[in-house]
């Protein structure tokens, strides 16, 4: 962006992909994928991607829009399925589990692998009832003191709870576009998932939002193994622990985050968080 | 010239003024190379003079349509005998019908005197007649060429037509809603007034309380012939007891068929299944009413009977299931519609959640999607009770009290129409009955549009 003479140097089509550079293997997998393709209809989206989600860490998605994060990331809760075109190959595993298998239930899996999506997207319901929404639907209360229990403890672990105990009778869609995201963090971890994925999860709130956000994301990986897709450098750097850059449908190059961003293999990947390209 | 003459006179007028109205300002701009001068285009002065002359003219002659009879009729009366002049209102109308008739056929010689005042005052009648057309069309003529010649004389350089035209426009457009508005506020003041009429003869508490309906009065004082009874209870008991059967039946049916089809339906069957209900929606009601009148009241019967029930021929429960039907595709199409607006990421987080897809539609789509699936179920209900035909071929005339389904009933629509079919006395407590009940209907359906507008807003504000 910054330099365009460079970049026309340097167009997509001369510098050729050949596999993966970097890890992608990673020594505790909470999930790993193998020679995953996706498709729509003919179209295919996701070209033989290969990753492990490290357990109890933060995995940073970054690439180009329209590379596959999103489609990549929904891949890993079986969101896919509900795009009658979509088509997924591969081998996708949850703790040794094949997550795609004919005999698993893909709404037990989204119980496990929750998701946060780009946009806030509370129910319109109380806030209370947003988050107690999972544990009902699961069975995870027995009782209303159990229901009240859970809904405490996850508004306090999403950080909410202080600005929203004295209201939690009125509706999720009356609060702030940080306060609705944080909502939506609380009602995917009232289930207990162990995997969370976030789809560029801070960008629709201001930078002060955004900060209270990615300061949650870190506190959660101590119970939860986290994907999220992001546009940020500066967030993928600030909290991911591995950083995976996607482009075109591929894997270009995987690795620590600090190795990713000081110091890229790929010249794609380089450019990428140069911003030479973008 | 006739009024209908009149008005392709007056189109053709306009045509030529807006050529006028463009060649004029060309001319005020100084020919056609500097018409970039003008702050609007030559086309729209065209446009400008155009309606300055078809316009008033137009309203001129609407006037005058509406008021030449009453001012003829009076010019003529003046000028008949001081007997004739003192006749009562109705018979002086008769008198004139008479004249008027006349005037039409060809005037021959008379001799009777009586005939001879009505044959000079046809002569007048063709006269006054003559003359005034002659007068409207000059007027008309007038109209149209002062008001042009007015409105070009405004052209200059910096005159913005544009916004001249912009704001007849407006005008236009105002008159015409409140055409619209007008006639609404003309039928329920008409409706009114009658009903008053009506409630001078019957006492309003018996009409709204009294259980007996039997609206046969007796034309002659010697006639043994019932002495009438208006109480509209059976009535309303009866239209809302088959709106409540129709109900039952369209809105879980209604409501199962749009979650169906923008849920779980292939795009294939939903592109062949939406527009076949919607058939179903533009069926004649006739059509649904013998229908149920000769296979589905006959069905309701005969199951009733193997059951050792006691039905009569037409049933509520008959034209309540039919109707219900017919009003399906309401409920389907809006309530899809409703579903479909709720937003898709709602969807999502809720799969997301490990929900399934009928949790997710039951504690999710349904409460968002609420207030157009209310709103659509009003609709259905007052198109319910206005509907008539499948009634009066299904459920019968007879007004029973009754709420069982199995019994005949008749509806508020239904004995309007009975009120008013055949020959009627016009202030007949018969007749002005029908005035009543309309009145009934009337604010029946606008409480219900009033209570659905609160509902719909009252969701409305908590969800978004
Ligand atoms: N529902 C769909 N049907 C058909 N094609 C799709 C669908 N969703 C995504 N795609 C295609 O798949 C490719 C990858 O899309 P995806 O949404 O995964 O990109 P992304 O990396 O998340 O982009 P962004 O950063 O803009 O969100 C794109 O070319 C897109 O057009
Ligand atoms: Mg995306």
């Amino acid at each position: 962006m910054s330099d365009l003479s460079f970049t026309e140097n340097l167009t997509s089509s001369d510098i050729t992909i050949e596999g993966t550079v970097g890890k992608v293997v990673a020594e505790d997998a909470k999930m790993s994928m193998r020679n995953v393709n996706v498709f729509y209809a003919d179209k295919q989206a996701i070209k033989n991607v290969s990753l492990d989600l490290a357990r109890n860490q933060v995995t940073a998605l970054i690439g180009p829009s329209g590379c596959g994060k999103s489609t990549f990331l929904r891949c890993l809760n079986r969101m896919n399925d509900t795009i009658p075109i979509c088509r997924v190959e591969g081998e996708l595993l949850l703790e040794e589990q094949d997550i795609y298998a004919k005999n698993l239930d893909p709404v037990l899996l989204r119980a496990r692998v929750g998701m946060v999506f780009q946009k806030p997207n509370p129910f319109p319901k109380s806030i209370y009832d947003n988050v107690a929404y999972g544990p009902k639907i699961h069975g995870l209360a027995t009782n209303k003191a159990e229901l009240d229990e859970i809904v405490i403890s996850s508004l306090q672990k999403a950080g909410l709870f202080n600005e929203v105990k004295d209201r939690l009778d009125s509706p999720g869609t009356g609060l702030s576009g940080g306060q609705q995201q944080r909502l939506c963090i609380a009602r995917t971890i009232a289930v207990s998932p162990e995997v969370i994925l976030m789809d560029e999860p801070a960008s629709a709130l201001d930078p002060i939002a955004t900060a209270v956000i990615e300061e949650l994301i870190d506190e959660l990986k101590e119970k939860y193994t986290i994907a999220i897709v992001t546009h940020s450098m500066q967030q993928a750097a600030r909290v991911s622990q591995t950083t995976a850059y996607f482009h075109m449908g591929q894997l270009v190059e995987m690795g620590k985050t600090e190795q990713i961003f000081t110091n890229p293999v790929h010249t794609l990947t380089e450019n990428y968080i140069t911003g030479r390209f973008g | 010239m006739t009024s209908s003459t009149l008005i392709f006179v007056i189109l053709f007028l306009a045509l030529f003024s807006y050529w006028y109205g463009m060649h004029r300002s060309i001319k005020v701009a100084g020919g056609v190379t500097k018409v970039k001068q003008l702050v609007s285009l030559p086309r729209q002065f065209g446009l400008l003079t155009a309606l300055w002359c078809g316009i008033p003219a137009l309203i001129v002659l609407l006037l005058w349509t509406v008021f030449e009879a009453t001012v003829i009729e009076s010019l003529l009366v003046a000028k008949l005998p001081q007997n004739i002049q003192e006749m009562t209102p109705s018979q002086l109308g008769l008198y004139l019908n008479d004249i008027k008739i006349m005037a039409q056929q060809n005037l021959g010689e008379v001799t009777e005197t009586s005939e001879q005042i009505k044959h000079f005052a046809a002569l007048e009648f063709q006269q006054l007649n003559l003359n005034a057309a002659w007068l409207k069309s000059a007027i008309i003529f007038l109209v149209c060429l002062s008001c042009v010649m007015f409105i070009v004389s405004r052209f200059r350089l910096d005159y913005r037509a544009r916004a001249a035209t912009e704001k007849i426009t407006l005008k236009v457009l105002m008159a015409c809603s409140g055409i619209a508005v007008l006639t609404t506020l003309g039928i329920v003041l008409s409706v009114l007034f009658e009903s008053i009429n009506f409630f001078s003869e019957v006492s309003p508490v018996e009409f709204l309380f009294g259980t007996e309906w039997s609206p046969q009065t007796a034309l002659r004082a010697d006639q043994v012939a019932s002495s009438g009874a208006f109480g509209a209870v059976p009535l309303f008991v009866g239209t809302l007891l088959i709106t409540f059967i129709a109900m039952l039946m369209a809105v879980p049916i209604g409501l199962m068929t749009a979650i169906y089809l923008s849920q779980y339906a292939s795009q294939r069957l939903r592109t062949v299944a939406k527009p076949m209900l919607e058939i179903l929606a533009g069926i004649p009601t006739v059509v649904y009413g013998f229908f149920a009148a000769l296979t589905v009241a006959p069905f309701v019967r005969d199951v009733g009977e193997s059951l050792g029930l006691n039905v009569a021929s037409e049933s509520a429960l008959a034209a309540g299931i039919v109707m219900g039907v017919m009003i399906i595709p309401f409920v389907s199409s809006l309530s899809d519609d409703a579903i479909n607006a709720v937003p898709k990421t709602l969807k999502e987080g809720s799969l997301g959640m490990g929900a399934t897809m009928s949790e997710t539609i039951r504690h999710v789509l349904l409460p968002a999607a609420l207030p157009g699936i209310v709103g659509a179920i009003l609709l259905a209900v007052s198109r319910a009770i206005g509907e008539t035909m499948i009634v009066v071929m299904a459920a019968g005339m007879a007004a029973n009290l009754t709420v069982n389904p199995l019994e005949s009933v008749t509806t508020v629509t239904v004995q309007i129409v009975t009120l008013l079919t055949g020959d009627q006395e016009f202030d007949s407590a018969k007749t002005l009955a029908a005035f009543a009940l309309g009145l009934m209907l009337f604010v029946t359906t606008l409480a219900l549009n009033v209570v659905a507008l609160k509902v719909v807003r009252k969701y409305r504000e908590q969800y978004d």
